[in-house]
């Protein structure tokens, strides 16, 4: 206010002096609505105006029909509390104030818009837009940070479009109201994210502004995915380190290096023109994508959320939309120009210039000539001063400004007259009304879905297209949770027709990754697994319809790669399944890890069984300093001599190149050794072949399974989910309630009527304490015999009438018509009911009686009052 | 002893009980049937069973290399002898014998089950360097002595351990004693320890322990420090500067010099001593200073060097590795070509072709060699010249350095003459107010002799800087010759390696494909 005073002497001052009011003149032109197209701005005429407004009709029309608007009539204020529904006297004043500052304003800026400060609320009040943030801190760490809390507040709500885009609303309603229905424009998304982070600690703002048509009409299809985007690559820069001063001098190079030079150039030119098409190819594409030109751009109201750098370590301000929950730098180009912006404290008007977006804007709010405030708060916006200079003066404003503040502290804002922010826990978990959400981006959909909502866990699934029309779909990620066979990403791709499935460890069979074109085994496929979780080691296992491939790590044995050939399966004249016939195995290949223990020459580094052919190739790990390997190939093949015996072993039964020939190896026994181990071997593997196509048969159908009944984990944490736990804390809570019972009936006195009689605060006598005793086991028998009594007159009455019923009938028995017959019968089935309860009451009671009577004795034995003085008689 | 090995005649190990014994506890059936055909050498048998032979004394056995287990048990064998070239031996039974001491076992290195049950042992030794001794069985022998079973702490993989039988055994506090004693224990005599009980022992002889604890510590820490004190000699020794960082060669110059220390009597020359002592320290000192840091160079050169030198070998590896590999993958489908064409002249030109692979394949990594050969030639001789450079540098400022020693030397000597004659001069004059040695006032009979006793003491003095100087020159023109020689004989010998490596590869593929064309033709 102080500046706009100010302001108001100067201008006086100004009025005289006819070239500062041409200056003036120009310095308010300057203020012109932002974002407007600076060119315009001479030429404008009335006329042209006019057409204009006529357009903008036009054009708004066809916008008004959105169906979704929450309108007054629909929204229940009953239940709303006073602050509501009325004004306290310092919320009068406020308005007072607030009315005056506009005023002045106006006055000196006639041509922009009024100013957005004190719209109705839903009870039809005009409140300050300032009291209607209501700082709150939620009870959610989720919500504790700015990317979280926005990214709720977009899902939380369903956006309804302003009834007029050009103009700010004429209704603004409280938190708890948009928080009911879950719905709002733009400022009630503004000022429910403003209320949550100021709450977090965050110096935020409600800014009342004009945005691009994208963000007005919260339109992403323009946008770029955030899940399709790929994290940047790391390129690593590999250091080159200088030439070592041993380094060996390269052989001379022989070749022409002006061939070389001339083929580098046929390359580069080839490059340049591939470039140059590629470029064409992207400008085209760019052209399609950019949007058609708004008619009314710079003129739509929009409103967000903006955080200044400061508090809770935000480094540099930005903007946050609140529709869509994205943050944006100040410089963005949807954010075409600002009008205003408040917090809870206080409103300020930008009094800077647009016409270049919100590029140059300086959101120093302590700067008077940029940013006008309303009320000189008690928490100053300190004007940041770039020379140091100023700082001596500084001081001595600041003595002043003390002095100032001191008198003008009479008047800040009053507390807000909006109810705490409450969102039940049911409501945060379902996030999204009716808990799904759907986005659409550029070439891609994102849908979302609250938590076992879908009984299959599926939490969220992104559709990307190829073209921008969405009609062809690319690929399918879907994205699960709480699932009980850990999946938690589906990937397809439908052009290749491939799946993918990620799962978290945990899965029964440590599965990690599973891609696949078919759920048929034998086909092309792929599976990663946690190899920690497996005993084998096993890291993957590709599969094509003709071999199979398996890695593992950290085995004992120090097998790495196992490859298995297959043929064609043999026919055989039974039907049979895969499990029962398996396909030959033509060829296993081995690769084995270096053993530190043994000897390069006796570590055998693969392992070639060819089965069909009966041999057996080895190779030996290299030695350190060699550039060949030993190998060794074995015929297993077993022949006869020509004498009709078994020849053990020949000489050229085993072929082997040794890189250092050894005396040992060249025994016919040691091959033999070798052999037998090899025959060993030869089986287990072709065992482990067998098994392994089991287990993925085994996979398969267990995937299936899982796949169709999808049973989803529920957090033994989770109460409400929980059937298990609900049950036990039911139970916990109905034994709690008996035993509650069960005191209170401990507590019942039965000598307190009788100790009525007696005088009080006297001590009882040996002859009173008996007498009381009697007394009240006597009347306690009374009652006993009482309710005997009436037990049996029930019963007798019963009886009599039934007597009396069965007299009448066989009196009327032939002149009964069918019904009467029937009515009585079942009077009789219901009387003969009555009486056997009422028989069955009465023995119980007899039963039961003179237990009672015992019990009620014993107790009073027990009595303290009466103890001693009973016991010692007795 | 029950057995009367007085009715049976002793044996001796002999090569046909050594054959039988192999041939009986050799390879069985189809495999026996080829060991029989070849006949097993004695160097490859792993295992051996001489047991109830009635063998009186061990013999023969050196042929038997690579042996792993022996047993040597139920015979009358008197003395452990003849098992030292037995190396790998893992177990070795000797039970129920007759010997009296543990001997000869030093070489069993890697010996981790040894038996000596049922003999005449009085007490535990010579086992120090079977470090890797587990099992230990001595039962039924006679060990007395309690205190002998803390010798079995130096073992630390010992686990199981029977002395059952012997005189020990009936202490009272046998049992308690080992297990505090040897904590490590897990099996005594055929028994498993209890934790409790071994608890309850190690409470109760926890004062003796500790302080044995404490004197092992000790030991422990003596043996360390001179470890340490060794290599830093070993370091300085590297360095051809040993005992110069200190007085060392000052105080040897006067070790043997019995005029010097005489003339140190005379007045004045105390303090010159003094003075002299100090800058000839400093300049030791210097001198030690300057040697580590060549050495440290001379370090450094050489570690670059080696890198260089195995990078490029490397690197030349990887490439005939590939070169290799590229054939490899070709050969075998030619070969599988080859075998499955029945075609005769197609046959035999697909050999040729296959055979021109091989002598390509050769002439490749032939090449390969060749030019690394070359390369490595040129950086050996850089290196050479360089570390000559070096050691040149090395030597000519230690001279100088010693030259400033001699200088000093000189400069003393020529102070102490002065000093002698003046004082010889006093003498002759009866001025002189000290008392001097007798054996010293004998030097001042004229000036020749006292002359000559100082000149005698310098030239031993002169002497010793020279050897110094010598042995410093010698000991690092012999490293510097003997480090060059070397880097060129290994450089020979891989060179010789690769090629012989090179030749027996082609060859052996050239004659995998001589015998497939062999094959064939009788097919």
């Amino acid at each position: 206010m102080e500046v706009l005073k100010e302001k108001v002497e100067e201008e006086e001052a100004a009025e005289r002096e006819e070239a500062a009011e041409r200056a003036e003149r120009a310095k308010t032109e300057k203020m012109m609505r932002p974002g407007e197209p600076r060119k315009d701005e001479n030429f404008m005429t009335q006329e042209m105006l006019r057409d204009l407004e006529k357009k903008v009709s036009e054009i708004v029309i066809p916008s008004v029909e959105e169906p979704v608007i929450l309108t007054q009539d629909l929204i229940d204020t009953s239940n709303l509390p006073p602050s509501y529904k009325s004004n306290s006297t310092k919320e009068e004043h406020l308005l007072q104030v607030a009315d005056n500052y506009s005023h002045q304003y106006s006055h000196l800026c006639p041509d922009r818009v009024p100013l957005f400060l004190y719209p109705l609320n839903e009870c039809d009040v005009p409140k300050f837009v300032s009291t209607t943030i209501r700082p709150t801190l939620m009870p959610y760490p989720e919500l504790y940070n700015w990317d979280t809390c926005a990214q709720f507040v977009s899902d939380f709500l369903t956006m309804v479009l302003l009834p007029d885009p050009l103009k700010p609303p004429s209704h603004l309603y409280s938190s708890t109201t948009v928080l009911r229905y879950q719905k709002g424009n733009s400022f009630d998304f503004s000022m429910l994210l403003c209320s949550m982070l100021i709450g977090a600690g965050y110096d935020a703002y409600c800014v009342n502004g004009y945005g691009s048509q994208d963000l007005c009409h919260m339109d992403l299809s323009r946008e770029v995915c955030p899940l399709t985007m790929k994290p940047k690559e790391i390129i690593k820069s590999e250091e080159k380190q200088p030439p070592k001063k041993y380094a060996i001098k390269p052989p001379r190079d022989l070749n022409s290096k002006f061939e070389q030079d001339q083929e580098l150039k046929k390359q580069l030119q080839l490059k340049a023109e591939e470039e140059k098409r590629r470029r064409e190819e992207e400008e085209k594409l760019v052209e399609e994508e950019k949007e058609k030109p708004d008619p009314l751009h710079g003129l739509r109201v929009h409103c967000w959320v903006l955080v200044l750098s400061g508090k809770r370590e935000v480094p540099e301000s930005f903007f946050i939309d609140p529709l869509t929950g994205r943050s944006y730098p100040t410089q963005d180009d949807h954010f075409l120009g600002i009008e205003s912006l408040w917090n809870h404290r206080n409103y300020w008007i930008n009094m800077q210039d647009c016409w270049n977006c919100c590029k140059d804007l300086i959101f120093d709010l302590g700067d008077p000539v940029k940013w006008e405030y309303m009320l000189p708060g008690p928490e100053k916006h300190r004007l940041a001063l770039s020379e140091e200079d100023d700082e001596t003066l500084n001081d001595e404003d600041d003595v002043e400004d003390l002095g100032k503040e001191d008198e003008e502290k009479s008047f800040d804002m009053p507390s807000s007259w909006v109810m705490q922010i409450q969102i039940s826990p049911e409501a945060f978990e379902t996030r999204c009304p009716n808990g799904k959400k759907v986005i659409q981006y550029k070439k891609a959909q994102v849908e979302k879905w609250a938590p076992y909502l879908n009984n299959n866990g599926l939490m969220c699934r992104l559709t990307t297209y190829q073209d921008l029309e969405c009609t062809k779909v690319l690929e399918i990620k879907e994205w699960y949770q709480n699932r009980e066979d850990m999946l938690e990403l589906k990937h397809m791709n439908k052009t290749t027709g491939l799946c993918i499935d990620y799962f978290k460890s945990g899965h029964p069979q440590a599965l990690r990754v599973h891609s696949y074109k078919s759920m048929q085994p034998e086909m092309d496929r792929v599976m990663e697994f946690y190899e920690s979780a497996r005993v084998d080691g096993l890291i993957k296992r590709e599969e094509t319809p003709k071999t199979m491939t398996e890695y593992y790590t950290g085995r004992p044995d120090f097998l790495s790669y196992r490859h298995i050939n297959f043929g064609p399966r043999v026919k055989k004249p039974t039907q049979c399944t895969a499990d029962s016939n398996p396909r030959p195995i033509v060829k296993i290949t081995e690769c084995f890890h270096r053993n530190p223990a043994k000897s390069a020459d006796e570590d055998v580094a693969e392992r070639v069984f060819l089965i069909n052919e009966e041999r057996i190739q080895l190779r030996y790990h290299r030695r350190e300093d060699h550039i060949t390997t030993s190998k060794r190939e074995f015929l297993r093949r077993t022949e006869v001599d020509s004498k009709g015996n078994k020849v053990i072993m020949t000489p050229d039964m085993c072929i082997s190149f040794e890189v250092e020939p050894m005396e040992h190896t060249k025994k016919l026994l040691y091959q033999y050794e070798t052999m037998m181990q090899l025959k060993a071997a030869e089986k287990v593997s072709r065992h482990q072949a067998w098994e392994s196509e089991l287990e993925v048969l085994e996979i398969l159908k267990l995937r299936e399974e899982e796949d169709e009944d999808h049973t989803l984990t529920i957090s033994i944490y989770d109460t409400k989910r929980n059937e298990k736990s609900r049950e036990y804390r039911e139970a916990m809570e109905r034994v709690l309630h008996e035993e509650h019972l069960r005191q209170v009936e401990t507590q019942l006195d039965y000598l307190a009527p009788f100790l009525a009689q007696l005088p009080p605060g006297e001590k009882l006598t040996r002859w009173q304490a008996i007498r009381l005793k009697d007394e009240c086991l006597s009347d306690f028998k009374q009652r006993l015999i009482d309710k005997a009594n009436l037990i049996q007159a029930r019963f007798e009455k019963e009886t009599q009438e039934l007597q009396k019923k069965q007299q009448w009938y066989q009196e009327n028995q032939v002149t009964l018509t069918p019904e009467d017959e029937d009515l009585y019968l079942s009077y009789c089935s219901q009387a003969m009911f009555r009486i056997r309860i009422l028989e069955q009451r009465l023995n119980r009671h007899k039963e039961l009686a003179p237990l009672k009577y015992l019990a009620l004795e014993e107790k009073l034995y027990k009595d303290p009052r009466l103890m001693d003085l009973v016991k010692v008689y007795a | 002893m029950s057995r009367m090995y007085d009715s049976m005649e002793p044996k001796v190990i002999d090569d046909d009980m050594l054959k039988l014994a192999v041939m009986e506890q050799g390879p069985q059936e189809e495999a026996g049937q080829l060991a029989k055909q070849e006949g097993i050498l004695f160097k490859d048998v792993l295992s051996l069973q001489l047991d109830f032979q009635n063998i009186l004394r061990i013999d023969n056995l050196w042929q038997f290399e690579n042996l792993q287990k022996l047993q040597l048990n139920n015979n009358i064998i008197e003395r452990i002898e003849g098992l030292e070239n037995l190396t790998h031996l893992i177990w070795l039974d000797l039970s129920f014998n007759n010997i009296e001491t543990i001997e000869g076992l030093d070489t069993l290195v890697n010996l981790e089950d040894l038996s000596l049950f049922n003999n005449r042992i009085s007490r535990i030794d010579s086992l120090d360097t079977l470090v890797k001794l587990q099992v230990l069985s001595l039962g039924n022998n006679q060990i007395s002595n309690l205190m002998n079973l803390v010798y079995l702490r130096k073992f630390k993989c010992l686990r199981t351990l029977s002395l059952s039988g012997n005189p020990i055994t009936e202490a009272e506090e046998y049992k308690m004693f080992i297990h505090a004693y040897l904590p490590d224990l897990v099996y005594l005599d055929f028994r498993c320890i209890d934790e409790q009980v071994k608890e309850l022992a190690k409470i109760k002889h926890q004062f003796s322990i500790d302080e044995l604890k404490h004197r092992e510590n000790v030991m422990e820490l003596r043996a360390e420090e001179e470890k340490a004190k060794k290599d830093m000699l070993e370091e300085h020794k590297l360095a051809f500067i040993e005992y110069l960082n200190g007085s060392f060669l000052f105080d040897s110059m006067y070790a043997d010099d019995t005029e010097g220390n005489k003339l140190s009597y005379l007045p004045g020359v105390n303090e010159l001593l003094e003075v002299y002592k100090d800058k000839f320290v400093i300049i030791c000192l210097n001198i030690f200073e300057y040697g580590l840091k060549q050495q440290e160079k001379r370090k450094i050169e050489l570690d670059t060097f080696n890198e260089c030198m195995l990078e490029a070998i490397h690197e030349n590896q990887e490439q005939g590795k590939f070169k290799i590999a590229k054939f490899e993958e070709k050969h075998m489908l030619n070969l599988s070509a080859i075998r499955e064409e029945t075609d005769l002249p197609t046959i035999e030109k697909k050999i040729v072709e296959c055979s021109e692979d091989i002598n390509e394949l050769f002439n490749v990594l032939m090449t390969l060699e060749m030019q690394l050969v070359e390369q490595l030639e040129e950086t050996i001789n850089i290196f050479e010249r360089n570390i000559i450079d070096l050691v040149g540098t090395f030597i000519e400022n230690v001279q100088g350095l010693m030259a400033q020693c001699r200088d000093l030397e000189n400069h003393h000597h020529e102070k102490l003459l002065e000093i002698s004659i003046n004082t010889l001069e006093k003498i002759l004059k009866g001025e002189l107010d000290e008392d001097l040695p007798d054996s010293v006032r004998a030097l001042f009979v004229d000036k020749d002799t006292i002359v000559n006793a100082v000149g005698a003491s310098h030239d031993i003095h002169l002497l010793k800087i020279d050897n110094r100087e010598d042995e410093l020159v010698t000991g690092i023109n012999t490293w510097c010759t003997h480090l060059v020689d070397k880097i060129h004989r290994d450089e020979i010998t891989r060179n010789r390696k690769r090629v012989k490596e090179i030749n027996q590869y082609t060859d052996h593929m050239q004659s995998e494909l001589d015998n497939l064309e062999f094959g064939d033709i009788i097919d």
